[in-house]
């Protein structure tokens, strides 16, 4: 690792060999092959940032099966992506995530408003409907219960 | 920088990491407790008939004598632990001849039957006793969201260890909340049986859990198995900037890329038994590996299917391996021999928090006070096993200390506590 002379104001944090790096370096401009900023929640004990970016991708396009909770795990993981600014990690990565985090938000609006109507509304709003549609009594419809 | 902070001692990282796998453990009888204290208020004795595996002998009925009981349960619990131990051959054997993806499959496959069907109806029992107005759209919906995500966090891919570890915890309480459903004398005689068989076939030499140990330590290979895994912790000053902590399996292997997603995701639902073993060996890089594993069996015995989710549980313990460490600090890690006080990691089979809560909630059933003695016991008996682990370093059964201990505390409260406590509390003299 190589000092820059001619920056007296670059700060030389180690000169250990090979594993030192400048954490948080914000004169750091490039990206360090060796970065310590992990992009999961997990630190270093998850994954690294090129798995992160498949990893992300692949929760995103799952999500799409009606799964915004996966969107949500996935947001909840990559969490340290999201709170630094955009330039930090691989854009693909925050692209996804960020994608999904919207994704979970509309999805949650949607399925919170039909079910605070739902209940709050009750049979004053829907009428015959609202027990048709009440899980206690679907469940005593079908049987469901008696499985154990 | 960052050698202004004071190093852990041993006490500190000891500590945190029996806390880690303490309170997992509380929380899930807790919960149990909590789920059985609200469901089975009505049904106390004999429910309606709950034909399973575990009652295919003998379906205790109310009107029966004690020695009837007796010899039903014992006749259950013989059953049920030659189908684990026929299980858990089966188990071996697929893992000899190399099935690990259809272990995994299967695996993958009965954690969805319990997340789904079993975290359905009990979301359904808790919905038609309070009467919470959802909505079966909302209510399907959340369910499938629910079971999917924890198919994919516990076996599948890799998510945050947060996450993996609550679905461990629930499906552990799903399993639970199943067992406490059996009648009384079969489910003590079973706790008795299920920590006999579990001493058994970890410590002598034939056992199906030893071997299937040795065959995954002479591979150098995961034992695909439903396990809960502490977080390890990592220790600041030993983690050199820009290094990986990476899991080794069973021996310090040279190449650097990993590997290690793999020992990570390859934790999935299985049966097998879980176990802690040493395997120490100084290497390249003058780093111990020493990795103990768990193997849970898991086996659910619903007559309606065939397969059966059990766990006979043992602790295991992981350690982290670092590379690219400085040789300075390392040697002193490396020699501290019991292995926690690196940044290892605590596995605790799935079967453990299963009997742990089964024994809890049974306890439940009869007064909060026996929960109480019940608890103390199986915490302190999880402590001396974990003591014994550090000690032993090897593969060694949770069930036996923890369980024999919780049955006695129970049997003690309830002959002999009891009158003592609610004789004084009648003579307002204490409590």
């Amino acid at each position: 690792m190589e000092a820059a002379p001619s920056n007296p104001t670059h700060n030389i944090i180690s000169t250990a060999p090979s594993a030192a790096i400048s954490m948080n370096s914000s004169v750091a401009t490039h990206r360090n092959p060796l970065r310590v900023d992990w992009p999961t929640v997990d630190g270093p004990l998850g994954l690294s940032e090129q798995e992160s970016v498949d990893h992300a991708r692949r929760f995103f396009k799952f999500g799409f099966l009606l799964l915004p909770w996966l969107w949500a795990v996935n947001c909840l993981y990559f969490w340290p992506v999201i709170r630094r600014p955009s330039s930090y990690y691989h854009p693909d990565l925050r692209r996804y995530v960020v994608r999904s985090a919207i994704g979970f938000t509309v999805f949650a609006v949607i399925l919170s408003s039909w079910a605070l109507t739902f209940s709050i509304g009750g049979e004053r709003l829907f009428g015959h409907a609202w027990d048709k549609l009440v899980m206690y009594n679907v469940a005593e419809k079908y049987g469901l219960t008696g499985w154990i | 920088m960052d050698e202004n902070s004071k190093p852990r001692s041993v006490l500190d990282s000891l500590g945190e990491e029996i806390v880690r796998i303490v309170t997992p453990v509380s929380i899930c009888m807790l919960l149990v407790v909590i789920l059985v204290s609200v469901l089975n208020n009505d049904s106390d004795s004999s429910g309606p008939s709950f034909t399973s595996i575990a009652t295919i002998a003998y379906n205790e009925s109310s009107s029966d004598s004690n020695w009837d009981k007796l010899k039903g349960a014992l006749l259950n619990a013989l059953v049920f632990v030659v189908v684990v131990t026929a299980v858990t051959f089966l188990l071996v054997l697929l893992f000899y001849f190399r099935c690990t993806k259809f272990l995994k499959y299967y695996m993958g496959f009965s954690s969805f039957l319990v997340l789904g069907f079993m975290g359905g109806e009990i979301c359904l029992f808790l919905i038609g006793k309070f009467r919470i107005p959802i909505d079966c759209v909302t209510f399907a919906l959340s369910l499938f969201n629910f079971t999917v995500v924890g198919v994919l966090a516990v076996f599948m891919s890799k998510t945050a260890i947060i996450i993996t570890q609550v679905y461990l915890v629930v499906i552990g309480v799903l399993v639970a909340y199943w067992f406490t459903l059996l009648p009384e004398w079969t489910t003590w005689v079973l706790l008795v049986a299920m920590s006999l068989y579990d001493l058994a076939a970890v410590l002598l030499p034939g056992g199906p859990l030893r071997l299937l140990v040795e065959l995954a330590i002479s591979r150098d290979e995961d034992i695909p198995a439903l396990v809960y895994e502490a977080r390890p912790i990592i220790n600041p000053d030993s983690v050199q900037r820009g290094a990986v902590v990476q899991r080794r399996v069973w021996r310090e292997r040279r190449d650097n890329d990993i590997g290690s997603d793999e020992n990570l995701e390859s934790r999935s639902n299985l049966n097998s038994t879980v176990y802690s073993s040493l395997e120490s060996r100084s290497g390249l890089e003058s780093l111990p590996s020493i990795s103990k594993r768990n193997v849970v069996d898991v086996e659910d015995g619903q007559v309606p299917r065939p397969d059966s989710e059990l766990a006979a549980p043992l602790i295991q313990h992981r350690i982290n391996v670092r590379m690219n460490l400085q040789e300075g600090p390392s040697d002193d890690f490396a020699l501290e021999g019991i292995g926690l006080g690196l940044s290892g990691a605590i596995k605790l089979g799935l079967g453990d928090f299963i009997f742990y809560s089964v024994l809890v909630a049974r306890a439940a059933m009869y007064d909060f006070m026996t929960v109480y003695a019940c608890y103390l016991a199986i915490i302190a008996g999880l402590g001396i096993t974990l003591m014994l682990l550090a000690f032993y370093q090897k593969a060694l059964p949770a069930l036996p200390v923890s369980v024999l201990l919780g049955v006695l505390f129970y049997l003690l409260t309830r002959l002999l506590l009891e009158t003592f406590v609610v004789q004084c509390s009648i003579n307002l003299l204490m409590f």
